[in-house]
């Protein structure tokens, strides 16, 4: 019965030219769509190796020079783009893609793509998440809208009802005609995504596995909107009324949902502006240790307290340059700032994600799609990752730069130059993304919401068709 | 007849609940837009103001401390933070530009979740670094909001579609098309009567429900009456175009359901498709040079400039003997030489900034020359263009603020270059920004969006003259 109903149906879709014309049309797309995300990572890719290299020459040859002026001339941390953003370009475009690293200062990724375009980029672009994302499901209720009600409109839903056919045989063999198109889709799109990937220059951070992963996640998708889409088709009695319906779900879940919850946790969880951020950051940074301002309290207050510590009265018994000293003890103190306010930020976006988890309840679009980002290493989680990298190496780099001066001259002693091959000891900025794991780790709660939509669907489906 | 087929169609709608589910869904969608838009204009609004509010209660506190200086008396601050040094009024002292929303602001989020309204430019800050992105989560921006312009852009043809898909198939199924064939009208003047009183319901549906919304959050549609005159000539316009549409597929598709995966499709093409088609050839056609390699280009610039600084300075005095003149003391510091090689650093990148405005404007004419082949994009367009969201506005406000970074800078550095303190009576005559807004251009898209519609119609009447009329009746 199933595979009876489901041959039934399959050639019936092939059969008819809307189906054709359709899946010709989503697979053309698609080439499209991986043709320019292709161009665009290699493009991206070079430029970001260049920029890289030059900007490390750059830092190696300053020549002789005072470890603090070369730490104000500071160094820029570049985001890489990763293999499988080539499936989804995920926040990418609208997150900066370097960082200045300098003394005192923790600066925010500069100059994200999207605000170098027109503003027609806030459509979105051609890529393949967009067509995994809102095409794929526009094409499922395109083949499923009818699946039950051309039954009743024939009139053969009488026939089978006399035949004695079973309800849940009969509703696998069409769900499976629904779903193996849909499966060989998207399964072709992730082999020639994998090969390509495999088959570019540098390999990177890619494997199979978060591919595979991803692919899983797309499949669940799917199968949730084929169920929702059979489950309407089962309760109308029209398909025009069907086709309606499901499109409404369809604008619902992909397109309104997550703008309206954009929307609501702005409202409810709002970020800084940047001035407010700069200003409230300067506040804070003022209660404590200036490393420039030897006369303040704090300064004062150190400067006893290393004294005692070391158990000498004059700053010029110390074995090391107080002044330097001084200058990483202020570091610290903002970084400790910056840390604060960093962490104020991130709790406003937990607060945020909390928003997008509770609509996920009527969107299995927001789920998807954030399981979608992490694992192509392009959503905001990777790049906050990034962001903090960036800032530990600059820690890092100011103490290493404030201890060579800390060690190499004496208090009071002024005009000291680090020697000119002296740059090249500072390790280079590595970064790399998060693992498979910890990315599913994080995102318990996308699964959980696309697992609770997966079955919920299901079982919907099974239960409200038994009897038609 | 036409009397006869609007009385008619008017029982259909309301006693099919039609235009009272409209309605409902209108006001729904209207007033939850309408009062997102506004809650961001007044953040915008507060966040503009505490700026300001910030900048003149330091400025009290500077004028003090200016005072205390210009008495001869001891203050207690770091001692390169004392405004009467002309370079700490410069830093820690900046003026607020500001860009304030326009009245209809709350119409389209546009670009404005983007961009920042206000930054503080100061002497020291170089214009490239000078950030005009606003610190959002690059969610929000990726998801974009529920604005007007969403629910009228992309919600708006979706009703109209599921209004008008089966006018005529609906007949066809029912099996009362054979009766409308006995009337004495031709059918596809009758799609077209049928298919302009719904216009005209649907319509008037939409003013009164957005009158209602505008009234009920305290917003004057009559104190800006010609940008609400032009937002309501868009909607309809871009209503019409739609009307249009389902008119031609009406009459050459088929069936009900046939119909509604066409027009569905025309959807998917003209508000999702083309628009993201069109950026992309743009950006791949006039590719914008890669800021990555921008900051190289400008790191290698200021390794330069360092080594360089006092040959920097002697040059530039030399450009600018007038310093020379007026300066007795003739002392030269950090300030000094920092100032000059700044100066020159900005000079040296122009060309490079100048290489990203060519190519954005060089995408921005792509765009014009072929948004007339989306109305959505003309719609767009026009909506930002109306709440003073669009990417112009934008760059327009980037421009004038660099403009008056330069002021402010050209202000303060005679003092510097003359070794001049600044004083209290100097404070008047510091410059302040105030943001002219781009002249509203005429509203190109509203008469384009017309035109495009009565064309469609007018094809759709012709070719089906030259068919018989039976093929209508026989179709599908």
């Amino acid at each position: 019965m199933i595979l009876k109903t489901f041959l039934k149906e399959t050639k019936e879709l092939l059969r008819e030219g809307r189906v054709r014309i359709s899946i010709v049309i989503v697979l053309l797309l698609l080439g499209v769509a991986v043709w320019i995300s292709t161009k665009q990572y290699q493009n991206v890719n070079e430029q970001y190796a260049v920029a890289k290299t030059a900007e490390r020459a750059v830092w190696d040859n300053q020549g002789e020079k005072n470890p603090h002026s070369a730490a104000h001339y500071g160094t820029y941390a570049f985001k890489p783009k990763y293999p499988l953003s080539l499936v989804d370009q995920g926040v990418d475009k609208y997150a900066g893609t370097s960082i200045f690293l300098e003394a005192h200062k923790r600066n925010e990724a500069q100059f994200s793509a999207a605000a170098d375009q027109t503003g027609l980029a806030r459509f979105g672009d051609l890529t393949p998440d967009f067509i995994l994302l809102f095409i794929i499901p526009l094409l499922i209720i395109l083949l499923g809208y009818n699946s039950f009600t051309k039954e009743r409109e024939m009139g053969t839903l009488t026939l089978l009802n006399s035949q004695g056919i079973s309800h849940p045989k009969w509703i696998i063999g069409k769900w499976a005609a629904l779903f193996l198109p849909i499966f060989v889709i998207t399964a072709l799109l992730f082999l020639i995504a994998g090969l390509l990937l495999g088959n570019l220059e540098d390999f990177g951070v890619f494997n199979w596995s978060s591919l595979a992963m991803m692919f899983l996640v797309y499949t669940v998708y799917y199968i949730v909107f084929i169920n929702v889409v059979l489950l309407i088709s089962s309760l109308t009695k029209k398909s025009g009324i069907a086709l309606v319906i499901s499109l409404s779900v369809w604008i619902l879940a992909c397109l309104a949902a997550p703008k309206a919850a954009s929307n609501i946790a702005e409202s409810k969880h709002p970020y800084p502006t940047r001035q407010e951020f700069a200003a409230n950051v300067l506040k804070d940074k003022k209660q404590g240790l200036d490393g420039h301002n030897p006369w303040s309290k704090e300064a004062k207050l150190l400067e006893a307290q290393v004294l005692k510590e070391y158990g000498v009265d004059s700053l010029h018994q110390l074995p090391f340059n107080f002044s330097a000293y001084r200058t990483q003890k202020g570091e610290e103190h903002e970084a400790e700032v910056y840390f604060k306010h960093y962490k104020f930020l991130k709790d406003q976006y937990a607060n945020q994600s909390k928003v997008y988890s509770g609509l996920a309840a009527i969107s299995p679009y927001l789920p998807t799609r954030f399981l979608s980002m992490a694992l192509a290493h392009t959503d905001y989680a990777t790049h906050w990752d990034f962001a903090d990298t960036a800032e530990a190496y600059r820690i890092a780099t100011q103490e290493f730069l404030n201890n060579n001066t800390a060690q190499n001259t004496q208090y009071g002693q002024r005009g000291y130059k680090a020697s000119a091959d002296f740059w090249q000891q500072l390790p280079a900025f590595e970064y790399d993304p998060p693992e498979l794991n910890t990315i599913l780790t994080k995102n318990r709660s996308n699964m959980m919401a696309l697992g609770i939509w997966l079955f919920a669907s299901f079982g919907l489906l099974l239960f409200t068709t038994k009897t038609l | 007849m036409l009397s006869y087929n609007f009385k008619y169609e008017l029982k259909l709608l309301l006693r099919s609940r039609w235009i009272q589910l409209l309605s409902i869904i209108l006001l729904l969608l209207f007033g939850f837009s309408t009062y997102n838009g506004l809650q961001k204009v007044e953040k915008r609004k507060n966040d503009i103001l505490a700026a300001k509010t910030e900048i003149q209660e330091n400025d009290v506190l500077m004028l003090k401390l200016l005072d205390s200086v210009e008495r001869g008396m001891q203050v207690n601050v770091p001692s390169w933070t004392i405004p009467s040094s002309p370079m700490a009024v410069g830093n820690y002292h900046p003026r607020v530009a500001a860009m304030e929303p326009q009245p209809m602001a709350f119409l389209a989020t546009g670009q404005a979740d983007l961009f920042t309204h206000y930054v503080k430019p100061t002497v020291g800050g170089d214009d490239a670094a000078l950030n005009f992105t606003e610190m959002t989560s690059p969610v929000q921006l990726l998801f974009g909001s529920f604005d007007l312009a969403f629910v009228i852009i992309y919600l708006l043809p979706l009703l109209i579609i599921a209004f008008s898909y089966n006018v005529l198939s609906a007949e066809k199924e029912s099996g009362s098309l054979r009766l409308l064939a006995a009337q004495p009208i031709r059918i596809q003047n009758w799609v077209l009567q049928k298919l302009a009183l719904r216009f005209f319901w649907l319509s008037l549906l939409v003013i009164f429900s957005l009158l209602t919304v505008f009234f009920l959050l305290g917003l004057s549609p009559f104190g800006n009456s010609n940008t609400f005159i032009s937002l309501l000539g868009l909607i309809l316009a871009y209503m019409l175009f739609w009307f249009a549409l389902a008119f031609l597929v009406n009459l050459w598709v088929g069936s009900s359901a046939k119909n509604a995966v066409s027009l569905l499709g025309l959807w998917v093409v003209f508000v999702l498709l083309v628009p993201s088609v069109l950026n992309q050839l743009g950006n791949t056609i006039y590719p914008m040079p890669s800021r990555n390699l921008m900051i190289n280009e400008l790191r290698n610039m200021k390794a330069e400039v360092t080594e360089k600084q006092d040959e920097i300075l002697d040059n530039f005095l030399r450009d600018h003997p007038e310093y020379a003149l007026n300066d007795s003391t003739q002392t030269r510091g950090f300030y000094h030489r920092l100032m000059a090689s700044k100066k020159l650093v900005k000079e040296n990148m122009e060309p490079i900034l100048q290489s990203f405005e060519k190519q954005l404007q060089n995408q921005q004419n792509w765009v014009e020359k072929f948004k007339w082949v989306s109305p959505a994009i003309l719609a767009q367009e026009s909506l930002n263009q109306m709440a003073g969201t669009s990417k112009a506005d934008y760059e327009n406000y980037r421009k004038q603020v660099i403009v008056f970074a330069e002021e402010w800078r050209e202000h303060l550095l005679p003092f510097l270059y003359n070794n001049q303190d600044f004083s209290s009576n100097d404070y008047a005559n510091l410059p302040s920004f105030r943001y002219t807004e781009l002249t509203s251009g005429s509203q190109k898209g509203i008469p384009m969006l017309f035109l495009i519609s009565f064309l469609l119609t007018a094809v759709g009447l012709i070719s089906s003259r030259t068919r018989n009329s039976k093929e209508v009746l026989n179709q599908g």
